[in-house]
């Protein structure tokens, strides 16, 4: 008989569980739509503004008279790659838990990214409270950290980590400039990938034929390459955290279904338990009366 | 694509594609050398855009969108607009300019400090492109 009380009151808790679970679920929903629509929004102008970059670069690099051109910060940064010593990274992850694999596989690229780099060589910033206790857990001092950003703070962000980065390189502070995050594929799918925002690779295979066209820089081509490089490198880290969020709310959303079914498994198990133990607590009583009547 | 319209005209901002469209004719501001009048056969350029009037010619008519900063990129056969912000004449608010208008006039008198200054200057700037945009739908050119 104690059996069945317990069961009760286990079934209640697991039912109160899903609730929070399906609650999470609808949440991260609505929040998934939204990172998804500025992800979406953002996505032409992301590829646009890379194949333009891509063309240009490409452009000058190939040009008889790229040696006598006199370059600004963020020109240098992107035509002249050099030796990868000292390394920008940008690790985006989520500030909560409770999303699946999200923050294990990104992190764990990053174990892989950073494997055999000495810490000291990596300036780290990172967005996320699980980046940051990562960060902290394996000995890395991160440089700045973006906690608890909303959907509309992404911009700002942007701007912020991106401001200087080419003026860095100058200096000879950093030599490259990379982000890791989860790329968004779908609200089922995400990948975490590790991106170079700079120098280019221009191994990668231009995309359509118009960057084939040489272009006139006007007014000039330092002015141009100083306007647009700057803006491709914001452009890419906007993008990178709208990915990120969008895959983190997918990824909970996935994740909490899975428990609300999962919860769902365990409610019906519990109670086909719960009757069978009720049944046969019936079965006893009656055979009991029975065979005292008989008696 | 049509033969008369042989330009494909892009303009998108980070937050939409404001535009996309064969056309026969552009005109966009730089930020540099004034406003460049794009007719198909151009040579391909790529410059900083500028604050201003974007026109195209669709259909024999001209039709206005504006531009707040960003690139442009000309090909012979494509005119492509990253504008930091951009919207058609159908997506201003006119009365919502012009209240931006005299709020801006009205701090450009009182401001104090630089930034105040700057900073309604170029929110004047603004609310006066938007009202010229919405003022023709079909009309004069620069």
């Amino acid at each position: 008989m104690a059996g069945l009380q317990d069961i009760r009151r286990r079934i209640r808790s697991v039912k109160n569980t899903q609730q929070v679970t399906k609650a999470m679920k609808m949440i991260s929903a609505v929040k998934l739509r939204k990172s998804q629509e500025r992800l979406v929004s953002l996505r032409p102008y992301a590829d646009k503004m890379k194949s333009v970059a891509m063309s240009v670069v490409g452009r000058i690099k190939g040009h008889h008279l790229a040696d006598e051109l006199v370059l600004g910060p963020s020109a240098q940064a992107f035509l002249n790659p050099r030796e990868e010593k000292r390394i920008r990274v940008v690790l985006i992850a989520s500030d909560k838990g409770l999303c699946g694999g999200f923050n294990a596989n990104v992190l764990k690229k990053a174990n892989a990214f950073f494997e055999g780099r000495s810490k000291a060589d990596v300036v780290l910033d990172v967005v996320g409270k699980r980046a940051a206790d990562w960060a902290r857990k394996n000995g890395f001092k991160s440089n700045r950290e973006y906690l608890g950003i909303p959907l509309t703070g992404v911009e700002r962000v942007s701007r912020e980590v991106c401001d200087g980065a080419a003026e860095q390189y100058q200096n000879g502070e950093i030599d490259a400039f990379y982000v890791i995050y989860n790329h968004f594929f779908s609200a089922v799918a995400q990948e975490p990938v590790v991106t170079k925002v700079f120098p280019l690779d221009l191994d990668a295979p231009a995309n359509d034929g118009k960057s084939s066209v040489a272009h006139l820089l006007e007014p000039d081509p330092n002015t141009t390459l100083e306007a647009l490089l700057p803006r491709f490198v914001e452009t890419e880290m906007l993008r990178s955290l709208l990915e990120s969020s969008a895959s983190e709310h997918g990824a909970r959303m996935a994740a909490m279904d899975k428990a609300s079914n999962n919860a769902g498994d365990m409610i019906a198990r519990l109670t086909l338990t719960m009757n069978k133990i009720r049944q046969a607590s019936i079965t006893n009583q009656i055979i009991e009366i029975v065979s005292g009547a008989n008696a | 694509m049509s033969l008369s319209e042989p330009i494909l005209l892009e303009v998108v901002t980070p937050h939409k594609r404001v535009f996309s469209a064969q056309v026969s004719e552009v005109s966009f501001p730089s930020a540099a050398n004034g406003y460049y009048g794009i007719l198909p056969g151009h040579t391909p350029v790529m410059t900083p855009l500028g604050q201003g009037l974007i026109y195209y010619v669709q259909g024999g008519e001209k039709h206005w969108i504006t531009a707040f900063g960003g690139f442009a990129e000309v090909g012979s056969d494509h005119v492509t607009i990253l504008a930091r912000d951009s919207e058609t004449v159908d997506e201003i608010d006119l009365n919502r300019a012009e209240s931006a208008r005299q709020r801006a006039l009205k701090i450009l008198k009182e401001a104090q400090t630089e930034t105040d200054l700057n900073g309604a200057q170029a929110a004047l700037d603004r609310s006066i492109i938007r009202i010229q945009a919405a003022g023709h739908p079909g009309g004069h050119g620069f």
